[in-house]
């Protein structure tokens, strides 16, 4: 029983990061500036730091790319 | 604020602050390897490492959940609040060491995943004395990571201000899950005695800072101020407000900022558009009242930020009569334009 929960809980945890990190590379090279407009006068490496809070916030991102 | 993200934003304080910052995390380093090696010189690297990162992650978290209360009760603390960013991020990285080197030292050599294992590897889940205590520091770790990942101001602008502030709110939760974990632990490891004893006073301390703010604040909250004419509301005597300044007060739950420059009053609504900052809490820069946790900037005259920014506060009216200072308190709408009371010297 509770490894089944163990095991679904880490599964969801990794699916997660796992989208985390495919939002964060399409962030990376496309999403950033259409999310944030800021972004196009802003140099590349800021980019970069903020890819790890991409990759943990990326659901709460997704609304406002569709809003554009 | 600003019409591009800089990487880190650094000002002269702010790089004090840091190299304050690396010193402490230096010198604590030096102090706490160089201790537990004279006392027992057999120690090995890799638990000198995981215990001198988590002793000292769980100290800076202290100090970080104390700058909030030090400084609503003592304006001296302010500076050390708007540096707290970077601390929140050097505690991460330093708590990531630990989480880091226990799981290679503890998960890395089973064959399987090491993060299953932090959870398997002991299924105690309903015992106190064995309770797999090292989940609850990976649960407290992803929180802060998530903490830490969204300090950027970036953040602040693209995450709703209600989900960010949810999101590091929940650093209460993660220091609950810290301080289970090492309650927990200590039943479980030859760590020290101390430990535990030095946690619960730390608690205690914050339990304490975090009520006697509460209490200010209630009692601000409260005050009165004896009524004149109408609905003008005395609250001060002009020499109470240092130029550039401003002295905050709250009338009929109404929490005002009235400001001091070029021999003027103006008033406005306290609460920052951005954060909810203090503006009465910030200063007039370059004729702008200026938000002391991010630096929006708003026009005294009328609560407007300055083109090209759109952010609007509400304005109320004062008057001065016999040096004192009096205020209307009903909010006009947000970005209206009120004349400053003149101080006739
Ligand atoms: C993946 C996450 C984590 C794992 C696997 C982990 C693992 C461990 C282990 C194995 C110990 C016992 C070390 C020993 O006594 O030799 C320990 C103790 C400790 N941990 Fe963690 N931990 C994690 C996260 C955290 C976090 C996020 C913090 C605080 C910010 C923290 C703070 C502490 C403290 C203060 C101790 C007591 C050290 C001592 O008594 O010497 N841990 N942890
Ligand atoms: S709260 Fe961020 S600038 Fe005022």
């Amino acid at each position: 029983m509770v490894i089944t929960i163990i095991s679904f809980f880490l599964k969801v945890l990794a699916v997660y990061f796992g989208m985390g990190v495919l939002f964060g590379i399409y962030f990376l090279f496309i999403g950033a500036t259409k999310i944030d407009p800021l972004m196009k006068n802003s140099k590349w490496i800021v980019r970069l730091l903020l890819f790890p809070g991409v990759v943990a916030t990326w659901i709460c991102l997704l609304p406002k790319l569709y809003k554009k | 604020m600003g019409l591009n993200y800089q990487l880190v934003l650094w000002n002269k304080n702010k790089k004090v602050y840091d190299r304050f910052i690396l010193l402490f995390v230096l010198l604590y380093l030096l102090l706490f390897w160089g201790i537990t090696l004279i006392t027992n010189s057999n120690t090995s690297l890799e638990t000198l490492t995981i215990r001198s990162s988590g002793t000292l992650a769980i100290l800076l978290l202290h100090i970080i959940l104390s700058i909030g209360p030090l400084a609503r009760i003592n304006k001296k603390f302010l500076p050390l609040l708007y540096n707290r960013r970077h601390l929140g991020v050097s505690m991460f990285l330093i708590a990531l060491i630990h989480g880091g080197f226990s799981i290679f030292q503890f998960h890395m050599l089973g064959d399987v995943n090491p993060i299953y294992s932090v959870f398997t590897s002991n299924l105690d889940y309903s015992s106190l004395h064995d309770f797999p205590f090292q989940v609850l520091g990976f649960l407290a770790l992803l929180i802060l990571f998530a903490m830490a990942a969204t300090s950027h101001d970036f953040w602040l602008a693209n995450l709703s201000a209600k989900t960010w502030k949810t999101l590091h709110m929940l650093v209460y939760v993660a220091y609950a899950l810290i301080v289970s974990h090492v309650f927990l632990g200590a039943f479980q490891q030859e760590t020290s005695p101390y430990m535990p004893v030095l946690m619960g006073i730390g608690f205690v301390v914050l339990v304490i800072l975090h009520i006697s703010a509460g209490i200010k604040e209630v009692k601000k909250d409260k005050q009165t101020y004896e009524a004149s004419d109408e609905d003008w509301k005395y609250v001060c005597e002009i020499d109470e407000i240092e130029e550039d300044r401003a002295k905050i007060f709250i009338v009929d739950h109404e929490r005002i900022a009235i400001f001091k420059y070029e021999n003027k009053l103006s008033a406005i609504h306290n609460v920052c558009k951005h954060q909810g900052g203090p503006l009465g809490e910030g200063k007039i820069i370059d004729g702008c009242i200026t938000c002391p946790w991010h630096g929006y900037q708003y026009l005294p005259q009328n609560g407007q930020s300055p083109p090209p920014f759109t952010e609007k506060v509400a304005t109320y009216y004062v008057k001065i009569e016999d040096k004192k200072v009096y205020v209307l308190p009903k909010p006009l709408d947000e970005g209206t334009e009120v004349s400053p009371a003149i101080i006739e010297s």
